[in-house]
């Protein structure tokens, strides 16, 4: 019979005077472009972690029977939306620069979704995926467009059920437009959020407008 | 030929909206290999095609092997291709958009050669699938001069009959010296200007090349006088094809390049190749038959090359892949070794498959950390009669002290492989699997402190026999479908605990497997004439049409239920008889007459010789770093 072993940790975590471990957490701002932006949030989360094991940071990892890597990510983009200033939080066991850590996973990124900033945060600051409600999305059509009218309610399928929404509830201020490009802002709530998509969708209902890219642009708190 | 210049992607950008998972078709994944314009464009162009979606394809490892050989040769490259899902598919032939490449999206048409693998006997249609969305003609010979010289090879390839008409050349065996060499025939001979003809004459003309066009099919008579069912009618081609050995298997380096997906995978790992071959010589077993000899790898090779892998791709989970990774005569080394590099860091390390006895559940004890999913075992046959019959060299004493040695590690679900169907199979032996799963279920309960005895499940899993080219059991038909599920309800009333559960594989499809397994080249007709009629993705549950396959035989005169489960003579000359596994016809008789004798062969890595009469017609020999002990 084979003796059982206790996974060995390869790391010893420091720990604060409390007894604490003593971790140091970095936000990580990347931006998701081109053909990627069709990737979805499980799809790019995924791809983050791997980013990570492969520059070879020195990550924390959860206890338990199912050890995994402790990272935490921004607000979810739809799928075929990208993003300039994505965000994932990264939690390390040992003090790493920002700069060594950002050259590290950019060399293991591919250039359509790159890190591009990292900056040391407080270990108990919001988590990444609440930290900025507020979101900013441009939106490129295919010719130059004065305005869009926004409808008072949006039918929202999720998981087979109906939910209708009411735009106005999500936008923080009307529609900026300016040539082919109007400018959206929405904020998400704590009892769901309106996708950016699937407004544009409803607003271009009825017209031969066609979209060429949404990209979300800014977040805010 | 010139090299593909069509970048199909701005029309694939606009119809990605309507794909149901826009992640297969995007390409840019981490570690993909791109042309660059320092690259010559006088290259000859490949691309390898997986015949199914991304999911499926991506995590095979024969694309992976082939496209890094091509890549690594000089003078030319490699590009990779899969199916689109069935409803995207329609949506690109109403857009008019062809099958294209990953890397740049080109259209497969424009390539000069393109690698089709035939992984599983259901993948037959997916061929015909890829080929028509590529706008390629079907079969082989309406292609035209310029059109792609169209390869296959994999598992099925040993009895090519089925698809003979679709390939211009097929590889018999290990493509990896193969396959770049058959690229580099193709380039040559279009540099030069040669016709389709002088190519595929050129490509005869390399070991283990099989090129369907050169021979004719003999009638009964001629072919037991001729002794194959085809005759060459071209003087390169060989009455007889041997299929390639990689010999430098065992040398080469266990790390070899992957793409590191977006996309959630069946298998979405690193996987590394520890050993080849399998000789524990189950008489059903194609793959034991045609990737011998056994060859391993060191564990210095495989425990630098996996912890590279992880390293370079930034996976979190590592297999050790073989058909019997616990067979390694230094398996527990390299678990031990393994185990102490990643400790830490969330990395798991898996081994496919557990030997059946304690020594398999001392393996997977080792990786599995505290961790304790499901651990599986393939018995395949409920009596030790019929586990005699077909070779499975495990005793029910094996079953039992691996699988309580298994709930007493921790583990508290099981699963457990069975084939139905196995030629002498009685009642009595389906009564033996419920015998046998009900004591396991008993002894495992046993063995758990009692607070967990509520958790212990058993699962039982069905496969019907499906006959397979090449091995001893060749000659023996399958059982009808219908008698498969009574077969299969016998069992399910012959067991009485709630707590274990009965799954099996649905017949309809098994029985085309037997088809396309022991069929001759009529079978091109029934492919063709299903594909027609919309068959396609037939190992999909939800896109299979049995009915169409039928009605496809009946239009080609072809009696399937014959092919399938007929039992053939010993002496007859069979479809594939001109397609050698290296095995000698004669050891494959006499494993045969041995099985229906109930009598068993040991496996020849763990001990001597037992004369299947590859090794010495290779001039090679079983290749263990170790001596094997089990």
């Amino acid at each position: 019979m084979a003796k059982r072993t206790m996974p060995v940790p390869a790391v010893r975590y420091e720990r604060d005077a409390n007894g604490g471990e003593l971790l140091y957490r970095l936000r990580f701002r990347y931006c998701e472009k081109g053909r990627l932006a069709m990737l979805s949030h499980l799809e790019v989360a995924h791809y983050l972690e791997r980013v990570v094991r492969r520059a070879e940071l020195p990550f924390a990892i959860t206890n338990g029977f199912s050890p995994h890597m402790r990272i935490s990510f921004g607000g979810a983009l739809p799928v075929g939306v990208g993003g300039t200033c994505e965000i994932f939080d990264l939690l390390l066991y040992r003090d790493v620069s920002p700069e060594e850590a950002l050259g590290a996973v950019r060399a293991a990124s591919v250039p359509d979704l790159l890190p591009y900033a990292c900056e040391r945060i407080d270990r108990r600051a919001k988590a990444a995926s609440v930290a900025y409600p507020k979101s900013t999305y441009e939106v490129v059509f295919d010719r130059p467009v004065a305005s869009l009218a926004v409808p008072e309610a949006v039918e929202v399928v999720r998981k087979k059920k109906t939910r209708v929404l009411a735009p106005a509830d999500f936008l923080i201020e009307p529609p900026a437009f300016a040539g082919d490009t109007m400018t959206l802002k929405l904020v998400s709530k704590d009892t769901g959020s309106l996708r950016p998509d699937v407004l544009v969708r409803a607003m271009t209902a009825g017209t031969d407008v066609k979209v060429a890219s949404i990209t979300r642009t800014a977040l805010a708190e | 030929m010139p090299q593909p210049t069509t970048d199909l992607w701005p029309r694939l950008r606009d119809l990605l909206p309507l794909a149901e998972r826009p992640v297969r078709y995007l390409n840019h994944e981490f570690g993909s290999v791109y042309r660059t314009p320092e690259d010559d464009p006088a290259d000859t162009s490949f691309v390898m095609v997986y015949p199914d979606t991304y999911e499926l394809g991506q995590a095979n490892q024969a694309i992976r092997i082939l496209v890094n050989c091509v890549n690594a040769q000089p003078g030319m490259y490699a590009e990779r291709a899969y199916l689109p899902a069935a409803e995207f598919a329609d949506q690109m032939r109403e857009a008019g958009l062809p099958l294209f490449s990953l890397e740049s999206c080109a259209p497969l048409r424009e390539f000069d050669a393109i690698g089709i693998t035939l992984p599983h006997e259901l993948a037959a249609t997916n061929v015909l699938e890829v080929l028509d969305l590529a706008g390629l003609a079907l079969r082989a010979e309406d292609r035209a001069e310029a059109d792609p010289i169209v390869l296959g090879g994999g598992p099925c390839a040993f009895n090519p009959e089925p698809y003979s008409a679709f390939f211009d050349a097929i590889c018999i065996g290990e493509g990896e010296e193969a396959m770049p060499e058959m690229v580099a025939c193709i380039g040559a001979g279009r540099a030069a200007g040669k016709t389709r003809q002088e190519i595929l004459e050129d490509l005869a003309d390399i070991p283990g090349t099989y090129v369907p066009g050169f021979y004719r099919v003999l009638p009964d008579e001629e072919a037991a006088a001729w002794g194959y069912r085809v005759k060459p009618v071209n003087g390169h081609a060989l009455p007889e094809i041997q299929k390639r050995v990689f010999e430098g298997f065992a040398q080469s380096p266990a790390w070899e390049p992957c793409i590191v997906p977006f996309a959630d995978l069946v298998h979405d790992r690193l996987s590394v190749e520890i050993l080849r071959g399998c000789t524990r010589g189950c008489r059903f077993c194609q793959a034991g038959m045609m990737y011998r000899p056994v060859r391993e790898r060191s564990a210095d090779n495989i425990v630098e090359g996996a912890l590279d892998g992880l390293k370079q791709t930034g996976y979190d989970e590592v297999s050790l892949t073989s058909l019997s990774t616990t067979d390694h005569s230094q398996i527990k080394e390299i678990l031990e070794r393994m185990n102490a590099a990643v400790a830490g860091k969330g990395i798991q390390v898996s081994i496919p498959s557990q030997r059946l006895d304690s020594f398999g559940v001392d393996m997977s004890a080792l990786v599995a950390g505290e961790k304790r999913g499901g651990l599986t075992f393939a018995p395949e046959a409920g009596t030790q009669r019929l586990r005699d019959v077909i070779n499975k060299n495990v005793t029910e004493e094996d079953v039992f002290s691996s699988i309580t040695a298994a709930f007493r590690e921790g583990w508290r679900r099981c699963k457990l492989y069975f084939m139905i169907g196995l030629p002498t199979e009685t009642d009595d032996d389906i009564r033996g699997i419920a015998s046998l799963v009900t004591r396991v279920y008993e002894a495992a309960r046993e063995v758990t402190p009692p607070d967990q005895r509520g958790r212990v499940r058993v699962s039982v899993s069905l496969s019907l026999f499906v006959p397979k080219a090449g091995t001893p059991f060749q000659w023996d038909g399958q059982i009808a479908p219908e008698e498969a599920l009574r077969r299969v309800n016998l069992l399910r009333h012959s067991i009485k605990f709630r707590a274990i559960d009965v799954n099996w594989h649905d017949p309809a499809t098994s029985f085309v497997e037997a088809v396309m397994s022991r069929g001759g080249r009529e079978c091109c007709d029934v492919i063709e004439g299903a594909f027609k009629r919309g068959a396609r993705m037939d190992a999909w549950t939800e896109h299979f049409r049995p009915e169409a396959w039928r009605a496809a035989a009946e239009e080609a005169g072809v009696d399937a239920e014959a092919l399938a489960q007929r039992t053939f003579d010993l002496a007859e000359v069979l479809p594939w008889q001109h397609i050698s596994s290296g095995v000698h016809l004669s050891y494959l008789r006499l494993e045969h007459k041995r099985a229906f004798k109930e009598q068993t062969t040991p496996d020849c890595s763990f001990g001597t010789c037992t004369g299947c009469g590859l090794c010495p017609d290779y001039g090679i020999d079983v290749e263990t770093q170790e001596v094997r002990v089990g």
